[in-house]
């Protein structure tokens, strides 16, 4: 069997990158051909990149370039998006749902296409609550515009082809077990709020639970679903699932990672009160009356978040599992060490 | 009931002006928008302008011997809190000048000891309590409770004093400030609101309200419902035990949140006052005691809880039955 010939977008992001180094190293694999605005430092041979955007018509690939993909490629993965969840659903939509619109544009008529992977996020399930199937097409409401762009792109990638495969992982917090953290994300950022006393409540429910993964679990789950078969017009949870963390117990492990810095356990900075989402609502209403913009800030960097703590939910990763032979790291094995290591360290890289 | 030091009586003296919040803006005592206040319950404030901090004690502190028929001879202690030296002689208007006095020898010129002369209480030890800002009362009556118990004293008399100098506007965090002062007497056996138990917790990390006033709000919240339940608990009693909850005079806006991750399901609070007078640093949780007995909603027996916040920072609880 020839190996299969990828088009990847995302190339260069934090969990882009990751499926690259997979797939590089998969034998099933020959050449992948990755969108980028920039030459992939540090790539391998086999990775080729590919000048363009996800923002021009076409993709901004050149005309030449284009018939030669439409030639050779087999499989597409399409990894590119903003992930930030404090951006205006405009900005959201242009990067993800019309980026995703132009990539099923420009690849509807390359022929030789098996797959067409799209990587989607497990909180496309919104505000929804309760166990949600792999299965579930997302409809509804959503906590914030990122949520609401993958799901329309979701819905663009079923309608418009056959082959569809999506990978919906949950939030990536970390890189692997250790927690490493190479990219700061809005977990972080949270994180860093509760650290330095300016956050004083957290809404949940009461089966509340964080689904978070490391970012070797999300791309080992993308590349797998790159190279398995039988898996067209499925979506898989990439996410903790069993493993996700009550809150509860979410809270202890933090604080107790807090105290173990000396110069921040003798501030006696308040742990937040968990709350209902109503009295959360009142909070950030108070704070956009009579708060510094300092605080407000904050409040509002949460609030397109952290309420989704308030609709308890469980991702179902019956299929995920079965995917790739076991489930996903328990949250409660790493969110120690990368709260540590968050704590100790700024990280590196910052997503907006 | 069994007797054990509670609170036998309280009074409270108010200057004369009382300015709307609207009439605080005009004449730029305000930071925050009027109407913003006013969302947040604030209506008006007491505002001292002939009176000084000493009188406005000589004059809660008298009404409270002469309402209850004490012989003077019979208060053991005096704790005084609030305005100090020269300062709690001053107009407000003068405040700032007066305040020289605090460098020089009339440092010395205490109104503790003033009012134990003037209201002739010759047999009162006194103790002054300083830097507890709206929880200095709640901190007298700790420590009276303390003396009652570990020196066997019969009566302390708590008075606390405090007014915003002129030139300091009327607002504080958002919350509409008013000058007063409030006695609070204390006794070793007292028929009434029984004094169960206390809880304060104070965060030194705090200690610079100006430049850590965001931290502060944040952290309001979380301590104080920690020191609520915590007071209660040390009270012996559970959450849905409280029938009142005698506030200080923040805005009621956060005292709804407050109210509600406090979880005290059978709770009431005492709001009445928030609109009428704002909040004073002297004593707004005994003033509104005060005025919720007068008017017969808090009935013997009833369990109260007591809560403040001060600068400084300091989140204190106490527990009374009625």
């Amino acid at each position: 069997m020839r190996p299969m010939t990828c088009f990847i977008t995302g190339a260069t992001g934090l969990l882009g990158g990751e499926v690259v180094a997979r797939l590089v190293s998969d034998p099933g694999v020959g050449t992948i051909h990755a969108l980028t605005r920039s030459p992939i430092v540090g790539g391998s041979a086999r990775v080729v990149p590919v000048g363009g955007n996800m923002l021009s018509d076409g993709l901004g690939i050149a005309r030449s370039v284009r018939n030669r993909l439409a030639r050779e490629v087999t499989t597409v993965v399409h990894c590119a998006a903003t992930t930030s969840f404090s951006q205006s659903l405009d900005v959201a939509r242009t990067a993800n749902t019309k980026g995703t619109r132009r990539l099923l544009e420009v690849t509807a008529d390359w022929p030789n296409i098996r797959r067409w992977v799209f990587v989607s996020t497990a909180f496309v399930a919104g505000l929804r609550t309760g166990v949600i199937d792999e299965a579930d097409i997302a409809t509804g409401d959503w906590a914030n515009a990122y949520e609401q762009s993958k799901a329309e792109a979701e819905a663009l990638v079923r309608d418009a082809r056959e082959d569809w495969a999506i990978a919906r992982p949950a939030t990536v917090v970390c890189d692997d077990a250790t927690g490493r953290i190479s990219q700061v994300n809005a977990v972080h950022r949270a994180l860093r709020l509760y650290f330095s006393g300016l956050a004083a409540m957290l809404p949940t429910a009461e089966h509340s639970r964080l689904d978070v993964v490391t970012t070797e679990y999300a791309a080992r789950g993308i590349a797998r679903l790159v190279m398995a078969r039988d898996v067209e017009r499925r979506a898989f949870h990439f996410c903790a699932g069993n493993g996700a963390m009550p809150v509860g117990q979410l809270l202890d492990a933090t604080y107790e990672s807090f105290l173990r810095v000396p110069a921040w356990r003798r501030k006696g900075i308040a742990r937040p009160v968990r709350t209902d989402l109503e009295t959360y609502r009142m909070f950030e209403a108070a704070v956009e009356d009579a708060g510094s913009e300092r605080v407000r800030q904050a409040v509002r960097s949460l609030g397109h978040f952290i309420p989704q703590l308030a609709y308890p939910k469980h991702f179902d990763t019956t299929g995920a599992d079965a995917l790739l032979g076991e489930a996903a790291p328990d949250v409660a094995s790493y969110w120690e060490r990368m709260v540590d290591t968050l704590v100790a360290a700024p990280a590196a890289r910052e997503v907006a | 009931m069994s007797a054990a030091p509670g609170i036998a009586a309280i009074t409270y003296a108010l200057p004369a002006a009382s300015p709307s919040v609207r009439q605080l803006a005009a004449a730029g005592a305000l930071q925050s928008e009027p109407e913003m206040l006013e969302r947040f319950g604030f209506g008006h404030v007491c505002l001292a302008v002939d009176e000084t901090p000493y009188d406005l004690a000589l004059s809660a502190a008298s009404a409270l011997l002469r309402e209850n028929d004490l012989d003077p001879l019979s208060i053991d202690a005096l704790i005084y809190g609030g305005a100090p030296g020269s300062i709690a002689f001053s107009h407000p208007r003068d405040a700032a000048d007066e305040a020289r006095g605090l460098c020089d020898v009339r440092r010395f010129q205490y109104p503790a000891t003033r009012l134990q002369f003037d209201l002739g209480i010759e047999n009162a030890s006194v103790l002054g309590l300083d830097q507890l800002a709206c929880t200095t009362i709640l901190g007298a009556v700790r420590v009276a409770r303390a003396l009652c118990i570990a020196e066997g004293l019969e009566r302390v008399l708590c008075v606390s004093s405090e007014f915003y100098p002129a030139a300091a506007g009327r607002e504080a965090i958002t919350n509409c400030t008013s000058d007063a002062a409030c006695a609070v007497l204390v006794e070793r056996n007292s028929s009434r609101n029984r004094i169960v138990a206390g809880a304060t917790v104070t965060k030194g990390y705090f200690w610079s309200a100006a430049s850590m006033r965001d931290e502060v709000m944040a952290s309001y919240f979380p301590t104080a419902a920690h020191v609520m339940r915590r007071t209660v608990a040390a009270a012996g009693w559970q959450p849905s035990d409280v029938d009142w909850v005698m506030p200080h005079n923040v805005s009621a806006t956060s005292w709804d949140i407050l109210f509600r991750i406090a979880a005290l399901p059978n709770a009431r609070l005492y709001r009445d006052n928030i609109a009428r007078i704002g909040h004073t640093l002297a004593g707004d949780n005994f003033i509104n005691l005060r005025d919720a007995a007068d008017a017969g909603v808090v009935m013997a027996g009833d369990k109260l809880l007591l809560f403040s916040y001060g600068y400084g920072a300091h989140w204190t609880g106490l527990a009374l039955e009625a």
